[in-house]
């Protein structure tokens, strides 16, 4: 049985056409991935769904009913839940209040009746097959079960058709699954998904059906069973896509990293050398210590033991301490960490740069700065108008490649990238690891920190595993794939031996 | 055609309304003084502009410009003026010299914001919290001493501090300088204004094209990036109370050259409210990361030409001026928030009844 059907849809923002004549149909029971690289037209398409903004032109059935101008209220009265990619829970209130928000199970003297509020909670995650205790505040829930608290909160709210975006951007292998886990149940209950991914493994682990859009049209839907990730990906990218090949064997240089017994909050007892030209990647569950490590090599979070030093020197104390000894990092969930949201994009750019140079020349020279920016915008190829429009008029992928022209800027030989192809779509991360190849064929050392295997193959000379705050197994480039580093990130191989 | 320039209109206001509510309060000014049948002539403007409210108010309000920008605030100005003023004077009436007399009202002020920032910045607590404690303990401080300190000192026997008129000097920095005026031909505008002046393009150069100006917007934009940047934001926070406390100095100056006294239980009350409404209708977000300091200037005038309108309105009283610049503060962050939802509101309903016409 269909449950929704949205047709001719059509939607221009200004001049700039967001969808042109596109169509989707949800079957009751599936779970259905909407693709596409950013820009495509999914988020605009799921903000008419769930009458956010109105179509220009176009028809939505829900449930048999036909819904010509949809409002939020009335989209989530017939039971269509938008599970944002930015949590929406309260971090102060309780698992089971956060569920009750706004219809709260009031006792005689209208106050709110916990008690009861807890016991249909228990009830939900019991039919659900959620472990958690409702009592517990939010603010102490890990982000998967974050993730799964707004899923039974659309649920209890006798939601039909959730729309996921992007859920898994924030969760561990381990927690994915989990979460994959439910979500098949409530398939199984007759619960429909849209599933919104960037992520090919995801989307066909846990899909029924698909629906591809590039640029504000339609391109293709079907069953999952019946296509495969080349063929899904060269329908988001347009020309064929050629799972190309960018890693390239090179001379390494001397050793100019060096950690010894480097110990900090969340990693102890590190050591590992990187040589000149080399690229590494750190990976490993989510909390593993990885991020951790980088961020106090690059002098953001304190170090309490061992030693790091670089081209010979060892580094501690402030972030700018650290950038004048040419270490760079490019943090993690660029929104909060690297934009500045009411800078253009040519001050994002120059920022870091001057606090290298301002003790020497306070004044900003325009002319010098241009030049510089236009120097990286070129060979980094930065898609961007006018260097003093906004920076959130670019896309994920340009604003990213914004922030890596703000670190080459200040010429550091070691470039620490935490998740640096966070949101950032197909195209654009394929560009971004050529990037990385090009820098440490001029030398620079880099350190990619990523949760993603095939990232790793892609551009890494040695793979770091971590799995509680220590190395566990580095790899040389040709032994590292899904199965090895998966048996030691989730240290399956302690298990086993243990068995033996 | 019509719609585009609408448009144009809309991004116009948004970025220069403080322009266009500096013009509106002024032909205000000019009608009053018209309709009490007296020409409107440039002496009526020269006269807000050498005000106490523009040129004191206004210097202040440059530094909480900065403030607001870090996203910050600081409730102490007026209280740290009180106390400034009351060391410029009495270090005047016991040297007689001019440069003296400067030096201890930046030394003063940049100690009061000092004290502020490092609160603030390396004891963590909220500036709206410390700066309340500082407003309180400052002008207290003054106010205890200022009785029991030789009147030979302090320059009056009340409870007040005054310029003594006998010092040399005296007659230079009362007369010439502080209600003083600069003659262009016909028309003459008041020294003090120039300062504020002078300080104003100061700043403006600083918040535009200097890297320090940068990044006082990048911290008040998003703290974890400018640090992540390499920003050091905890001396950021504190330079700006600095520079607030620096020009409270400066207008302490003013103080005591246009007024020649200062008295501790009611000088400067407010303000810090004054400063803040100026950096407001300047169009500087009170989230912080946002605002042109240009507009401050504008800012600056705008409020006390509100009083010299009720001022020259007959039959009205002085004691409801802070109504009707209430009102105004309320109207123009009305238009300023709300104006772009009602837009927004508006077009989408028509889409509506278009859509639904089909």
């Amino acid at each position: 049985m269909t449950i929704l059907e949205m047709n001719n849809i059509s939607k221009a923002f200004g001049g700039a056409i967001a969808l042109s004549n596109v169509h989707i149909s949800v079957e009751k029971g599936e779970i259905h991935a909407l693709l596409g690289e950013n820009g495509a037209g999914k988020s605009t398409l799921m903000n008419i769904l769930t009458g956010v903004i109105p179509a220009d032109e176009g028809s939505i059935t829900f449930l048999g009913k036909e819904y010509p101008n949809p409002t939020i209220q009335q989209m989530e009265a017939a039971g269509i839940a938008f599970v944002h990619q930015e949590l929406n829970v309260i971090n102060d209130l309780s698992v089971s209040d956060n569920i009750f928000l706004c219809r709260e199970i009031k006792t005689g003297l209208g106050l709110i009746d916990h008690k009861e509020q807890l016991k249909r909670t228990r009830q939900l995650f019991d039919d659900l097959g959620v472990d958690m205790d409702p009592s517990v505040m939010v603010s102490e829930l890990k982000t998967s079960e974050k993730q799964l608290l707004e899923i039974c909160r659309a649920l209890y709210a006798d939601a039909q058709l959730l729309i996921l975006d992007e859920p898994t951007t924030s969760l561990s292998n381990n927690e994915i699954d989990h979460l994959f886990g439910i979500l098949r149940k409530l398939r199984d209950q007759g619960k429909s998904f849209i599933f919104i991914s960037h992520k090919m493994p995801e989307v066909f682990a846990i899909s029924d059906r698909y629906t591809v859009f590039r640029n504000g049209q339609f391109v293709a839907s079907g069953n999952i069973s019946d296509t495969n990730p080349h063929e899904i990906t060269s329908y988001m990218v347009g020309k064929q896509y050629a799972d190309e090949k960018v890693y390239e064997p090179r001379p390494l240089g001397d050793v100019i990293v060096k950690l010894d017994g480097f110990t900090g909050k969340g990693f102890e007892d590190i050591s590992l050398e990187v040589r000149r030209g080399e690229i590494v990647a750190f990976t490993g569950l989510a909390g593993c210590g990885a991020s951790e490590l980088m961020q106090t090599m690059f002098g953001a979070l304190p170090s309490t033991g061992g030693s790091f030093s670089v081209n010979g020197k060892l580094l501690e104390g402030s972030i700018v301490s650290f950038m004048k000894n040419s270490v760079a990092m490019l943090p993690s969930n660029r929104k909060e960490n690297s934009v500045v949201p009411d800078m253009s994009i040519m001050e994002n750019f120059y920022l870091a740069e001057h606090e290298i140079s301002k003790r020497k020349k306070p004044f900003i020279n325009m002319k010098e700065e241009l030049a510089r920016y236009s120097a990286q915008k070129e060979s980094l190829r930065i898609k961007a108008g006018d260097p003093s429009e906004s920076i959130s008029s670019l896309s994920g992928g340009n604003q990213q490649k914004v922030f890596l022209a703000r670190w080459l800027n200040i010429g550091a030989d070691l470039l620490l990238f935490d998740n640096p192809t966070q949101g950032v779509d197909v195209g654009a991360k394929e560009e971004i690891y050529k990037l990385i190849l090009s820098f440490a064929q001029e030398g620079k050392t880099v350190i990619i920190n990523t949760l993603e295997i095939p990232e790793i193959q892609k551009v890494a000379d040695r793979c770091v595993v971590f799995y509680e705050g220590r190395i566990v197994k580095i790899f040389e480039h040709n032994e590292v794939n899904e199965h090895n580093v998966m048996m030691y990130s989730t240290n399956a191989i302690e298990t086993i031996r243990e068995a033996q | 055609m019509n719609n585009s320039f609408g448009k144009r209109l809309g991004r116009v206001w948004s970025q220069y309304s403080y322009i266009f509510v500096l013009l509106i309060i002024m032909i205000g000014y000019a009608f009053t003084i018209q309709s009490n049948g007296n020409t409107f002539k440039f002496s009526h403007i020269a006269a807000v502009l050498g005000s106490q409210n523009t040129c004191i108010v206004g210097t202040i309000a440059l530094g909480m410009a900065f403030v607001i920008i870090t996203g910050q605030i600081d409730l102490s100005v007026g209280s740290s003026l009180v106390l400034c003023t009351g060391v410029t004077i009495m270090v005047f009436n016991m040297t007689d010299s001019i440069l003296l007399m400067i030096l201890a009202a930046l030394v003063t002020g940049a100690l009061c914001g000092l004290i502020n920032g490092l609160l603030v910045g390396l004891g963590k607590m909220p500036p709206f919290v410390v700066t309340l404690g500082t407003m309180l303990i400052y002008r207290s401080l003054t106010l205890s001493v200022v009785r029991k300190i030789d009147p030979a000192i302090s320059g009056s026997s009340s409870s007040q501090f005054a310029m003594i008129s006998k010092k040399v000097n005296y007659n230079f920095l009362r007369m010439k300088f502080g209600t003083g005026k600069l003659k262009f031909g016909s028309f003459s505008i008041p020294y003090i204004f120039f300062v504020f002046l002078i300080v104003a393009i100061l700043l403006i150069i600083v918040s535009r094209k200097t890297k320090y100006g940068k990044s006082v917007y990048a911290v008040g934009s998003n703290e974890k990036s400018a640090r992540l940047a390499g920003i050091n934001v905890t001396w950021v926070k504190i330079s700006v109370f600095v520079l607030t406390g620096v020009l409270v100095g400066i207008a302490s100056i003013l103080q005591a050259c246009k007024i020649g006294n200062v008295t501790p239980a009611s000088s400067g009350q407010s303000y810090e409210m004054y400063a803040i409404a100026s950096v407001v209708l300047a169009g500087v977000s009170m989230a912080g990361g946002k605002g042109n300091m240009l507009g401050v200037i504008f800012g600056a005038l705008s409020y006390p030409t509100i009083n010299f309108i009720i001022v020259s309105i007959p039959g009205l009283s002085v004691d409801i001026q802070d109504t009707f610049q209430g009102l105004v503060l309320i109207i123009v962050i009305l238009i300023q928030t709300a104006g772009p939802a009602i837009k927004e509101s508006f077009q989408r309903s028509r889409k509506r009844r278009l859509a639904s016409a089909k």
